[in-house]
């Protein structure tokens, strides 16, 4: 309860990696601003949705000129259920810059498969992803923190395959999250936030 | 509302070969974290935009060839820079060196532009350049930056200090881009097996170092 932070970006303080230090600033200067810019409000286009599952994780995307793996970005992956079409979409931004790195609909046709070697991450295909605001054919991988979580993630993107395959059937959806329920993914697994500190071995120098 | 005229910054993106200049611009394109080293020869222009409190901004990021045998133009480049970022390799003494040289050559063509100085690599446990021989931006009123394009440690603090230095507001921040609505898309039978074909291949691929630092 104490932390309601889901309109908010989860990482503020980030790890610092060992080898960074604490380095004296220089004085605040005042530079001739280049352009005046009135504040405005974004639309985020979640706010018709609700999360019916949010994990963090690290996404991939095949490139395949070069037949290799990239990075796409690291931040929490949500299942987001629209409130009137109760279509559930996959959404990711990553950390910091809140940029999209995966944005579409679960179809009936994505299925999770293994990527060799490894229990804690998935890949699929998505004919038509949205992260750039245009429709982009994409193979994705995603790799989290440990199997049981990645378990999980497979067991959540299912669930929204078949609740998005009944709507286009003209059933009623399997997911239906109440008012409350939005809530719940604060009970999931939460990034560590703490644990690199503790490599901190800094005083070195010299 | 999307016709909207962006306001755009000339960047300039200097520091010597091999700092990181070109991974840290791919990191913040793609998100691609590039491990390769590839030179580059002359100047790339790579448009970086961001989402903030204040609208959306495009920093026209010049991205510099490090290596004086690829340089070509310096100047050219620098003319009308309206801000810059200027990358040394905390593993590495000479490029911490070389910064002051940069930062010369930088200020004869743009005067008084806000300026980051950027100590990549500090993902790196063998770190050389230590913090407290990290001096020059104090005398030159530079912000400093321990960053990794590797982790992304800090990697959007440059370009938010730029930006709320160009805008005039300390309290600019960046924010959520739109996600608009996916469509959901109808696709051709054959064109998606042909994708499921790709797909297997490519789930035979590995997934790029694991470790995870930042998860």
């Amino acid at each position: 309860m104490s932390d309601d932070k889901q309109t908010t970006p989860t990482v503020e303080e980030t790890q610092a990696p060992a080898a960074a230090e604490e380095v004296e600033p220089s004085t605040e200067v005042h530079f001739e601003p280049v352009v005046k810019l009135a504040e405005v409000e974004t639309k985020t286009l979640e706010e018709d949705e609700k999360v019916f599952f949010k994990l963090r994780a690290k996404l991939f995307r095949f490139d395949k000129e070069n037949s290799e793996w990239k990075e796409r970005g690291t931040g929490d992956v949500k299942l987001l259920q629209h409130k009137t079409t109760h279509n559930i979409r996959i959404l990711m931004r990553r950390d910091k810059t809140l940029k999209i790195c995966a944005n579409h609909l679960i179809a009936e046709d994505m299925t999770l498969s293994p990527n060799i070697g490894s229990e804690r991450s998935w890949v699929w295909n998505v004919a038509a992803d949205f992260s750039e605001g245009e429709a982009c054919h994409e193979m994705l991988a995603i790799r989290f923190s440990n199997a049981e979580n990645a378990l999980l993630f497979k067991e959540k993107f299912n669930l929204a395959r078949e609740n998005n395959a009944a709507i286009k059937k003209g059933d009623e959806p399997l997911v239906k999250l109440s008012e409350s329920e939005d809530q719940k993914e604060e009970s999931q697994p939460k990034p560590e936030e703490t644990p690199a500190k503790e490599e901190e071995p800094k005083k070195n120098d010299e | 509302m999307a016709t909207a005229t962006v306001p755009e910054f000339k960047l300039v993106l200097v520091g010597d070969g091999g700092t990181g200049k070109t991974t840290f611009v791919k990191r913040h394109r793609s998100g691609e974290f590039e491990k390769k080293y590839i030179a580059t020869v002359g100047v790339q222009v790579h448009p970086i935009t961001f989402q903030t409190t204040h609208g959306v901004i495009c920093f026209n990021t010049w991205d510099t060839a490090g290596q004086e045998k690829f340089g070509g133009l310096r100047d050219g480049y620098y003319i009308q820079g309206q801000c810059a970022i200027i990358m040394f390799d905390v593993t590495s003494r000479i490029t911490y060196k070389s910064v002051p040289n940069w930062h010369r050559d930088l200020t004869r063509v743009c005067e008084n532009i806000p300026i980051v100085l950027c100590g990549n690599k500090v993902d790196v446990k063998e770190r050389k350049v230590k913090a407290k021989t990290i001096t020059f931006h104090r005398k030159k009123n530079l912000q400093y930056y321990d960053i990794s394009a590797k982790s992304n440690f800090n990697f959007e603090k440059p370009f938010l200090w730029l930006a709320r230095k160009l805008v005039g507001d300390a309290n600019l921040q960046f924010t959520a881009a739109p996600a608009l609505q996916p469509p959901s898309a109808e696709i051709d039978p054959a064109l998606m097996q042909q994708y499921q074909q790709e797909l297997d291949q490519a789930a035979a691929q590995p997934l790029p170092d694991d470790d995870d630092d930042d998860m």
